[in-house]
């Protein structure tokens, strides 16, 4: 590796220094990558890591195996993960202990363990290499694809990929025009949920007046169940610096933002770290590549609030306000970040850009559907087999992300509604799932594609209480400026929680369409707008279970506490006492060996003994 | 190019200054929108929304507020179409609901058409309309108040929830406040939610001449009204 | 806590309003909470009206005003979590410390927060201690963990010392 960090002053330096790092790669016997990011970092993959170089370093093999360590690769479930070529072996469930035999058997002799592969849930075979694995088989991972071959702490491997070569391309072959047009051709719109064209949103702004302008990345990433952006992020910061800076040529800015959320710290921890190496290899600064560029940008961290990923409420934040909404009469293209012209875009659709500009907008063009182009990265999770993070084709049905890439709902049970589109978007039944992912189509059926998120539910899931979750979410994180947000949320919760507590009446159904329209129609921004999705979708495709809270006073998936008892069925019972011990709230009552009792008064329903017996012998009724 | 742009507002058709808001406009021409939050000389932040107005923008109808709308030339504005109506009917039942103890808010109720209060009432004493704080702000430059916290918390404080000395005392946020102009006594006693009827305005009369002022151009001090003031 | 104190933070900072924010974070990192006094002179030093920094502590959830406990238990209540049961792990901490969201013990030991998702949804339930991811979190498993730490008096370090809660968190990773 070469010591000295050249300054990159041209393109030609960048296509040299791209050679030499590809060269000097091949000195390299074998290559470990592990994954970093925070789903494996929770599963303790910094021991393997850790462990891993310790062996390495006895055994004296660090000059010709090469380690990397990875941002996330989307197969959270499995991890820790490892793929070690050469071979392209797929280890997964790793422990710190397994580093000695990996190395004494992969690496030296080229053996394959056999226990630390992948099994096919289907057919319980082993799967050796990561093409092979039906979760990743189904996918079309193209921005995906290069978080396993890059640290993201180091700049020098996404320039060996052929990084910021689509930035050198724009400098010296594109107009900022073209560039606009480019990206109109694509068609890409908008990931962070609105689904904007941005090639439409770029041209507003360039033509608006002003010398100063900014570009800003959305990294703010609020949806609960999404983290596409946090791996992104995390694992390829350059990808997105690159893609805002070819979006800074076309707009005229000449400083950029990255909001991150403050629950992301690795996220900010690498991006400071992209944009501090960017500088030193004269990529971010003056005179970029020698072609009269000049761009700079910073990082600022989010405070801990939902409605910041709402474009003028997150410029307020940067501008070290309160993280408000304001009326978007004015566009913010026009009157942005300090009322100046500013084009927000989110992680995903910066990300796009380098591989538009790289591989041309027709190759974007020709994968999706007619108004849906390209590839979307999908969080995948709830109650499914396979969760992880997903990158397919726009058009994609339902279906094949749950049952093809997901297997299914675990625990063999039945998959009884998917949520897309985070708090703003809805629950759609198994009978529409053959819908695709496209924005116009799932906006049709009353959810949204969103962000990505995509959770899975079964039949223990309440829909009723799904509608409770997410609006007290959004009670929680409304910034509560507009009365029809702040009141009207209120108000629907406070329907919806009378029906879960057995307090319903018919005539409540009817306001609550009601008010869900008036808040949907008058509310200052789009939290507010969105906020009765839920409601609304739920309404629609499950009104059987808001009947049966209502008219019968019962919870069908048993979720609804006011509505459900708990009792041990004494003939399974064995007395372990499990039960006992664990219930906070000492409700239960029993000698050992002998069937134990629930106190129906003192119980909470908190569902705590139910996810402790291991005899089947709570019934919830 | 000239000062001012021509709009029609409900059909008719108004030369209006540029710069100026469409809700400005409406209220100098004697279209009286619904309002609480705005005041003449203060900014304009759209908290209230009763304002909204339809603005049709080829062939699609957008809802937006009059009060943070610009005019420009060859707008067109619908403020009283069947559609408004009902959302602001909807928007003053969920104010006088959350807070019925003020004669102003009940008024702001009846005239947006409240017949019935279908959610339980709770009994706040603020509707969060802001005026207190961009007058203390904008005219006195003092920022001795703000909204502070976030949703169902958000509430005007102090900072520290003490009055700081920079306070001017000039009284302006108790004037302005709606929930202080001839403030009901009130019946929402525990047990005794409902409106009594006892004020002029109340849900139980016909809402159709009425002796006083509008409500409108009481809170904003601007002209009598000819929609809902007097035949 | 006086302006010597603050000095770190404040540096290449001073009147520059956009810096709220980050100056803020900064402060919460280091005191766990935002002082009062810290308060008036963020607003002095910056340029910011007293009004807007108050604001600011109360409208962001990563700011508290009181002090948080020397043990943060942090569940997560993202969609995928909560799906997969994390309202029993908020059932367990408040039947084992008494505790609701925002809350913390008379003994200072832990505090109990809630995120809206912290984006490790394929792992979840998940709980975030002292800045450790634990997955598949069951009521059980936290019950254990709550108990090691009383056990073990897994202690915040001195603010004497200089050390805080915000860099052990990062030292995770």
């Amino acid at each position: 590796m070469p010591k000295v960090k050249p300054r990159v002053k041209s393109v030609k330096d960048l296509t040299e220094l791209c050679k030499r790092l590809r060269s000097s790669a091949k000195n390299f016997k074998s290559k470990l990558t592990i994954c970093g990011g925070t789903g494996c970092h929770a599963s303790r993959s910094q021991d393997v890591i850790d462990a891993v170089k310790k062996e390495l370093k006895k055994r004296k093999l660090e000059k010709s195996v090469r380690v990397r360590v990875t941002g996330c690769h989307g197969f959270c479930e499995q991890g820790p993960l490892m793929i070690l070529e050469p071979g392209n072996i797929f280890y997964c469930g790793l422990k710190p202990g397994d580093a000695g035999e990996i190395i004494a058997e992969t690496i030296l002799k080229g053996e394959v363990i056999e226990r630390l592969l992948y099994t096919d849930p289907v057919t319980s075979n082993k799967v050796q290499t990561e093409a092979e694995i039906p979760f990743y088989r189904a996918q079309d991972r193209q921005l995906l694809a290069q978080n396993r071959h890059v640290d993201p702490c180091s700049i020098e491997d996404y320039i060996a990929i052929g990084g910021y070569s689509a930035l050198a391309k724009t400098l010296t072959e594109f107009s900022p025009e073209k560039v606009i047009k480019e990206v109109k051709i694509s068609g890409l719109r908008g990931r962070g949920g609105g689904g904007f064209p941005t090639a439409r949103k770029w041209a507003e702004c360039r033509s608006a007046p002003g010398e100063e302008k900014y570009v800003i990345c959305n990294a703010d990433e609020g949806d609960p169940g999404a983290y596409m952006d946090r791996s992104i992020l995390e694992g390829n910061p350059h990808l997105v610096i690159e893609g805002m800076m070819i979006g800074a040529w076309a707009i005229g800015a000449r400083q950029g933002y990255i909001y991150v959320r403050n629950e992301y710290p690795l996220a900010v921890k690498h991006a400071r770290i992209a944009i501090q190496q960017a500088r030193e290899y004269g990529l971010l600064g003056d005179d970029i590549l020698g072609g009269g560029f000049s761009f700079d940008m910073e990082i600022c961290r989010g405070g801990g609030a939902f409605v910041c990923g709402e474009s003028t409420a997150l410029m307020a934040s940067l501008e070290g306000k309160v993280g408000e909404p304001r009326p978007k009469d004015v566009h913010t293209v026009t009157d942005g970040l300090w009322h100046k012209p500013t084009t927000l875009n989110n992680v995903e659709t910066w990300a796009n850009v380098p591989l538009i500009i790289s591989n041309g907008a027709a190759w974007f063009a020709g994968k999706g559907t007619k108004g849906s182009k390209g590839t979307k990265i999908f969080a995948l999770t709830g109650r499914v087999k396979n969760t992880g993070l997903v990158e397919v084709a726009m058009g994609t049905p339902l279906r094949t992300i749950v049952f093809d890439i997901g297997g299914g709902a675990i625990n063999g049970r039945a998959v009884k509604a998917v949520q897309t589109g985070g708090p703003s978007g809805g629950c759609l039944p198994l009978d529409r799932l053959d819908l695709p992912v496209d924005f116009d189509a799932l906006y049709d059926a009353g959810s949204m594609v969103g962000s990505g998120g995509i959770v899975v539910m079964d039949e223990k899931t309440c829909m009723v209480d799904v509608a409770k979750y997410f609006l007290a979410f959004l009670q929680d994180e409304s910034c509560g400026k507009c009365a029809p947000c702040r009141l009207g949320i209120d108000r629907m919760l406070e329907i919806v929680t009378d029906i879960t507590e057995g307090r319903g009446r018919p005539e409540q159904i009817d306001l609550l369409k009601e008010l869900a329209d008036t808040v949907a129609s008058a509310s200052l921004c789009g939290l507010g707008k969105t906020s009765p999705n839920p409601v609304l979708s739920t309404l629609r495709y499950f009104p059987e279970e808001y009947e049966a809270h209502v008219n019968e006073k019962r919870c069908p998936a048993g979720v609804c506490r006011e509505l459900i008892e708990y009792e041990i069925d004494a003939e399974k019972c064995n007395g372990c006492g499990a039960c006992r011990r664990a219930c906070p709230h000492g409700a239960i009552k029993g000698k050992k060996k002998e069937a134990h009792v629930i106190d129906s008064h003192k119980c909470q329903k908190c569902g705590i003994c139910l996810s402790e017996c291991k005899f089947d012998s709570i019934i919830v009724t | 190019m000239g000062k001012y742009v021509t709009l029609k507002i409900d059909g008719a058709g108004i030369r209006a200054p540029k710069g100026s808001s469409v809700l400005d406009v409406a209220i100098e021409y004697g279209i009286c929108i619904p309002h609480l939050c705005h005041v003449s000389n203060l900014s304009d932040i759209g908290a209230c929304r009763l304002c909204i107005v339809e603005n049709i923008v080829n062939g699609r109808s957008k809802i937006t507020t009059s009060c943070t709308l610009g005019v420009q030339e060859g707008m067109v504005i619908l403020s009283n179409t069947e559609r408004i109506k009902k959302l602001r009917r909807n928007i003053a039942e969920l104010l006088v609901a959350q807070a019925p103890n003020s004669r102003a808010i009940q008024d702001v109720a009846v005239r947006c058409g409240v017949k019935e209060v279908r959610y339980p009432f709770r009994n706040s004493d603020c509707v969060l309309c802001g005026r207190c704080v961009r007058v203390c702000e904008e005219m006195w430059q003092a920022r001795a108040i703000g909204f502070v916290g976030r949703g169902k918390d958000r509430h005007v404080d102090f900072p520290f929830g003490v009055r700081p000395d920079f306070c001017k005392k000039c009284g302006s946020c108790i004037d302005l406040c709606p929930m202080t102009i001839t403030p009901c006594d009130g019946p929402m006693k525990p047990g005794k939610e409902y409106l009594c009827g006892k004020c002029e305005s109340q849900l139980s009369m016909a809402s159709g001449a009425m002796e006083d002022t509008c409500v409108w151009c009481e809170l904003g001090k601007g002209f009598r009204c000819a929609r809902y003031g007097h035949q | 806590m006086s302006v010597l104190t603050l000095e770190s933070i404040l540096k290449g900072r001073r009147s520059q309003p956009h810096q709220l924010i980050e100056v803020l974070h900064d402060v919460q990192e280091r005191y766990r909470y935002i002082p009062e006094e810290d308060m008036r002179i963020v607003s002095r030093e910056l340029g910011v009206p007293l009004i807007e920094v108050y604001r600011a502590a109360n409208f962001y959830k990563a700011f508290s005003l009181k002090p948080r406990g020397r043990n943060v238990i942090t569940i997560c209540t993202g969609t995928a979590c909560h799906v997969r049961g994390s309202n029993l792990l908020s059932n367990q901490v408040l039947g084992q410390l008494g505790l609701s969201p925002g809350d913390t013990t008379e003994d200072g030991q832990f505090t109990l927060e809630q995120v809206n998702c912290l984006g490790a949804c394929a792992l979840g339930p998940v709980v975030v201690l002292n800045g450790t991811y634990y997955k598949h979190m069951t009521p059980s498993k936290l019950r254990s963990l709550i108990n090691s730490v009383n056990e073990k008096g897994i202690e915040d370090t001195d603010d004497a010392k200089g050390k805080t809660q915000g860099k052990k968190r990062q030292r995770s990773y």
